[in-house]
C-alpha cells in the first residue's frame, strides 16, 4: 500500500514538479513537487499559510503557476482554465463553500450535470438527485441553498464536485468549521465514496485526528514547501513536522495509526 | 493658451467639486447617487431663489444655500435610502434616480423652464497674463480650492474625518469600533450634497440655470470617478483635472461636439483598461 | 423564478395574446394602435434584457446601444442603401450582435457596477458619434423617410406582435431550459460555475448576443414604424426607463417585463392629460414599487393568479 510518493511518477495520476508561485513579494509556493498513485486517499497537512490552498489553487487552474508543470492523467495542464480541467476529471470543493445562492439544492448539482463531460448522460435532473442521494441530502432537493447549514453546504459541495465524474478529487479543508457530531459522518462518507467509486482523493486539513485515519499518505506542507512525504504515522513523528505545529497539536496517540498501519485505538 | 489654462482650471475645478462628492458618498456607502446632480442644481436654484425672492445678500443666500441643500441630502438618505439599503442596491439606483426625477419637476413647477438669472458675486472682469477672465470664474476657481483644502484638513485631522475613512475602509469593522454608521452614511451625504450645492451656488451666475441643470454635471461626475477610481479622493481630483483641461483644449482646438464625448469614452477606456481606476478603491485618502 | 412552464401559464400567455391582438382592431383608433406598437416594441427590448441581465444579475445599463444599432442599421440599408425594410430584419439583429461581441468581451472581468457602467458609456459614446458624424448619419436629425413595411398601421401592429410573441416564446424556452439554469448560477457564483465544469465566459458572451440580437430585432421595427431614426435611439434614458419596466414586470421571468412594458407605455400615455403631473405620477408609482414591491408588479400577481386557479 505505501508507494515511495516523490519517486513513482510513473503510475502516478496526478504528477507535480517543481511548482512555484510568488506574490508580489510573498514566495507561497516553492518549488513544490510531488505525486500522487491513483485510487489513493492522499493528505495534504500544513499550519495556515503553509500554501495548501494556493497549491489546489494551481492544481485546478484557478492561477497561474510561475513555473513548474502539472500532469494529470497524462495530461499537461499548465495552460487550461479552470471549466477545461474539470472536464478532463479533476474536480474541487472549496475551503469555503461556494453554493449557487438563490438556486434550490437540486439545481446547485444539476448545474454540474451539465458540464460537457458529463452532459450526454442526459436527465440532469435526475442524476442529481441521484448524487443528493449519494451524500445523504437526498430529501432536501426542493430547499433554497440559502437555508442549508453549514455541514450540508459541505456536502453539496462534494455532491457538486462528484457530478462531472472526476478522476481525482480535491477536497480543501472538508471538515473546516464543523461541529464534532458532523465530522465523522462526513469521514464516513469520504470513506464510502473512495470505496465506491475508486476515486482518487487527495485532502486539505488541518484537523489532525480525522485527518490521519482517513488518508493512507500525507504531504506535509510549511511556509510553500514540501517537507516530508510519508505515512501518517510516520509523519506525525517528523522532526520539521512537529516544529511547525507546535502549540496546535490535537494529538492522542492512541487514535492514530501505528507502524504497522493500524489504528491504536478502537 | 492661456485661455486654455485658466479655463481648464475652473471647469476641472468645478468638475472636482461634483467628483469628490460624488465618490465620498459612493466610497463610504456603496451608493450611486443619480442624485447628485440634483444637489448641484438645488445649489443654484435655492441661491437665485433667497436672493431674488427673499432679497437675501448674496454672500448670505449662498452660504445658507449649501446648508439647506446638505440638509437636504441627510434627509434624502435618512428617509428614503437607509430603508432600502438592505434590499439592493439597484434599489437604491433606483430610488436616487426617482429622487432626480422629482427635484427637476419640482424645480420645472416652480420656477418654469426658462433660464434663471443669479448675480456674480464678483461682478468685475480681471485682466490675467493677457486674458480677459470674469472674476466670478475666478472666485469660483478659489472657492474650489479652499473646499477640497477644507474637506482634506477635515478628513485628516478630525476624529470625525478618520470615522469616514474607517467606515470607507471597512463598514463592519467600523461599526465594531464604535462607530455609527447609519448616522454617518447621512452625515456624509449631506456632506456630499453640500459641496455639489456649493460648485451650484458658484457657477450659477455664468452657466445656465434650468431644471435640467443637473444631468450633464452627472455624467461627468460618474465619469470623472470612474476614471479616478469609484471612492478614492485623490482619483477624482486628479480626475477631475484630466478631464477639465482636456475637454477645454479639445472644445477650443476642434469642437465643442467633440469635446463632449470626451467624458463618455474615458469612462468606457478606463473601464476596459483598467476597472479599478488610477487610484482603485483602496486609497480613500 | 417560478418553475417550469404549466398549462396554465400558457392559457395565460394566449389570454394576453388575444387582448393584445383584438383590442386595437376593435377601438380602430390609430393613435391606441400607435402607442400599442411602441409598447411591443418597448416588450421586446424588455424581454431581451431580462433574459441576460435578469437571469445573470449583470445589468446592462447600455441596452439602447443594441436598440440604435438596429434600428440605424434599418435607416441606413433603406434611406442610404434604398434597400427593402425586410433586408433590415436580417441584417439589424445581425449588426447588434456584433456590438455585443464588441462589448462582450472587454466587459467580461467586469463584475455589477462597472459591467454597467461600461454598457453605459458605449451606448452614450455612439450616441455621441452618431451626432459627431453628421454627414453619414444626420447628425441630431437623424435619418428621416424610411418606408413603412406595410401598408397598414393596424398590419403592421400585427407584424410587430407576431415578433413579440416569437421573443417571448423563444426567450421564455431558452430561459426555462438548461440554459436558464446555467444562466442563474453564473449569477450565483462564477467561480462555482467553473469548478462545476461550465464555460462562463461562453455563456456570458452568448447570452449578451442573444439580447443584442432582439433588442435589434425591437430597434428595426421601432424604425420602420416612427419611419425615423436619431441618436436619441443611443441614449442612457432609454436603458433606464427599458430597467424600470423590467423591475415593475418583475425581473427574471420573461413576461413580467413585457407586462412591465406595456402597462407603462400606456399609463404614461393615459397620464398624457395632465401634463405636468405625468413625470410626478411616474416617479410616485415608481417609488411605491420599490419599496412595497420588490419583486416587480407583474410577474407576482400572475403567480397569485396562477395560484388561485389551482
Amino acid at each position: 500500500m505505501a508507494k515511495d510518493p516523490a519517486g513513482d511518477a510513473v503510475n502516478a495520476i496526478l504528477a507535480v514538479e517543481g511548482l512555484n508561485k510568488r506574490f508580489g513579494g510573498l514566495h507561497a509556493v516553492k518549488n513544490v513537487s510531488f505525486a500522487v498513485g491513483p485510487g489513493t486517499i492522499t493528505g495534504v497537512l500544513g499550519p495556515n499559510g503553509a500554501g495548501k490552498t494556493t497549491v489546489f489553487n494551481l492544481l485546478t487552474g484557478f492561477i497561474s503557476a510561475d513555473s513548474g508543470t502539472i500532469e494529470f492523467d497524462g495530461q499537461k495542464l499548465d495552460r487550461l482554465v479552470p471549466h477545461q480541467i474539470v472536464n478532463c476529471g479533476l474536480a474541487r470543493t472549496f475551503q469555503l463553500a461556494r453554493p449557487f445562492l438563490g438556486m434550490s439544492v437540486l439545481e446547485n448539482v444539476e448545474v454540474a450535470c451539465l458540464a460537457p463531460r458529463v452532459r450526454h448522460e442526459g436527465k440532469p435532473r435526475l442524476r442529481a438527485q441521484t448524487l443528493l442521494d449519494q451524500v445523504g441530502l437526498g430529501g432536501k432537493s426542493e430547499f433554497l441553498v440559502d437555508v442549508l447549514p453549514y455541514g450540508d453546504l459541505r456536502r453539496l459541495e462534494i455532491a457538486r464536485a462528484l457530478a462531472t465524474r472526476p478522476k481525482l478529487l480535491l477536497l480543501d479543508e472538508p471538515f473546516a468549521g464543523l461541529g464534532s457530531n458532523e465530522i465523522k459522518p462526513l469521514a464516513d462518507l469520504i470513506r464510502s465514496l473512495h470505496r465506491a467509486e475508486r476515486l482518487t482523493i487527495l485532502i486539505i486539513e488541518h484537523k489532525l485526528r480525522e485527518f490521519m485515519q482517513l488518508v493512507a499518505e500525507v504531504i506535509a506542507m510549511d511556509f510553500g514547501e514540501v517537507v516530508a512525504v510519508g505515512s501518517p504515522s510516520m509523519i506525525v513523528r517528523h522532526p520539521r513536522v512537529v516544529e511547525a505545529y507546535i502549540g496546535n497539536v490535537e494529538l492522542d496517540p492512541s487514535t492514530l495509526p501505528g507502524p504497522d498501519g493500524r489504528n491504536g485505538a478502537a | 493658451m492661456i485661455q486654455i489654462l485658466v479655463y481648464g482650471a475652473v471647469i476641472s475645478a468645478i468638475y472636482a467639486m461634483l467628483a469628490v462628492g460624488f465618490t465620498l458618498i459612493f466610497g463610504v456607502a456603496r451608493i450611486l447617487n443619480l442624485a447628485h446632480g440634483s444637489f448641484y442644481a438645488l445649489g443654484a436654484y435655492t441661491v437665485y431663489a433667497l436672493t431674488a425672492e427673499a432679497q437675501l445678500p448674496l454672500w448670505l443666500a449662498a452660504i445658507l444655500a449649501v446648508l439647506l441643500v446638505a440638509l437636504f441630502g441627510i434627509m434624502i438618505e435618512r428617509v428614503l435610502v437607509r430603508p432600502l439599503r438592505r434590499r439592493s442596491m439597484l434599489a437604491v439606483l433606483l430610488i436616487t434616480l426617482a429622487v432626480a426625477l422629482m427635484v427637476e419637476q419640482v424645480l420645472l413647477l416652480i420656477f418654469g423652464s426658462e433660464a434663471r438669472n443669479v448675480p456674480s458675486f464678483v461682478n468685475t472682469a480681471y485682466h490675467f497674463l493677457g486674458v480677459d477672465v470674469s472674476g466670478q470664474r475666478l472666485l469660483a476657481l478659489a472657492a474650489g480650492i479652499l473646499v477640497l483644502g477644507g474637506l482634506w484638513l477635515f478628513m485628516q485631522h478630525t476624529k470625525l474625518g478618520a470615522a469616514i475613512l474607517a467606515i470607507s475602509q471597512d463598514a463592519e469593522a467600523a461599526q465594531y469600533m464604535g462607530i455609527p454608521s447609519d448616522r454617518m452614511y447621512s452625515l456624509v451625504m449631506g456632506l456630499s450634497a453640500g459641496i455639489a450645492a456649493a460648485a451650484g451656488v458658484l457657477v450659477a451666475p455664468f452657466q445656465t440655470v434650468i431644471p435640467g441643470m443637473g444631468l450633464l454635471p452627472l455624467v461627468k461626475a460618474f465619469a470623472i470617478v470612474v476614471v479616478g477610481g469609484l471612492g478614492s479622493i485623490p482619483g477624482s481630483i486628479v480626475g477631475a483635472l484630466l478631464l477639465g483641461y482636456t475637454e477645454t483644449i479639445i472644445a477650443f482646438k476642434i469642437s465643442i461636439e467633440w469635446s463632449q464625448i470626451v467624458s463618455v469614452a474615458a469612462v468606457l477606456i478606463t473601464l476596459i483598461l483598467r476597472p479599478a481606476g488610477f487610484f482603485g478603491k483602496r486609497a480613500a485618502f | 423564478m417560478g418553475g417550469p412552464i404549466r398549462h396554465i401559464d400558457w392559457l395565460g400567455a394566449l389570454a394576453a395574446l388575444v387582448v393584445l391582438a383584438v383590442g386595437p382592431w376593435f377601438s380602430g383608433s390609430s393613435y391606441v394602435i400607435g402607442v400599442l406598437t411602441v409598447a411591443l416594441c418597448f416588450g421586446i427590448w424588455a424581454a431581451s434584457w431580462d433574459f441576460m441581465s435578469g437571469l445573470t444579475g449583470r445589468e446592462n445599463f447600455g441596452h439602447s446601444l443594441f436598440i440604435g444599432a438596429g434600428a440605424y442599421t434599418a435607416g441606413f440599408l433603406n434611406v442610404k442603401f434604398g434597400l427593402s425594410p425586410y433586408w433590415s430584419l436580417i441584417a439589424g439583429p445581425l449588426v447588434a450582435v456584433v456590438f455585443g461581441i464588441g462589448m462582450g468581451y472587454p466587459t467580461l472581468r467586469l463584475r455589477g457596477p462597472y459591467f454597467a457602467l461600461a454598457m453605459l458609456s458605449a451606448a452614450a459614446v455612439m450616441q455621441s458619434l452618431t451626432i459627431i458624424f453628421s454627414e453619414y448619419t444626420g447628425g441630431q436629425d437623424g435619418l428621416n423617410g424610411l418606408d413603412p413595411m406595410l401598408d397598414s398601421t393596424l398590419a403592421y401592429y400585427y407584424l410587430t406582435l407576431f415578433f413579440l410573441v416569437l421573443t417571448a416564446v423563444i426567450l421564455k424556452l431558452l430561459a426555462n431550459s438548461s440554459w436558464g439554469t446555467l444562466l442563474r448560477a453564473i449569477r450565483g457564483d462564477e467561480a462555482s460555475c467553473q469548478a462545476a465544469g461550465i464555460n462562463v465566459t461562453f455563456y456570458k458572451i452568448a447570452s449578451l448576443m442573444i439580447s443584442a440580437a432582439f433588442a435589434g430585432l425591437g430597434g428595426v421595427l421601432y424604425a420602420h414604424y416612427q419611419l425615423q431614426v436619431g441618436p436619441d435611439l443611443f441614449a442612457v434614458v432609454l436603458s433606464i426607463n427599458i430597467i424600470i419596466m423590467v423591475y415593475v414586470g418583475g425581473m427574471g421571468s420573461i413576461y413580467g417585463p413585457i407586462g412591465g412594458a406595456i402597462l407603462l407605455n400606456v399609463l404614461t400615455e393615459a397620464f398624457r392629460g395632465f401634463s405636468e403631473y405625468r413625470l410626478w405620477v411616474y416617479t410616485l408609482v415608481l417609488m411605491f414599487i420599490i419599496y412595497f414591491m420588490p419583486q416587480g408588479l407583474i410577474a407576482p400577481l400572475w403567480r397569485k393568479i396562477r395560484l388561485v386557479m389551482r
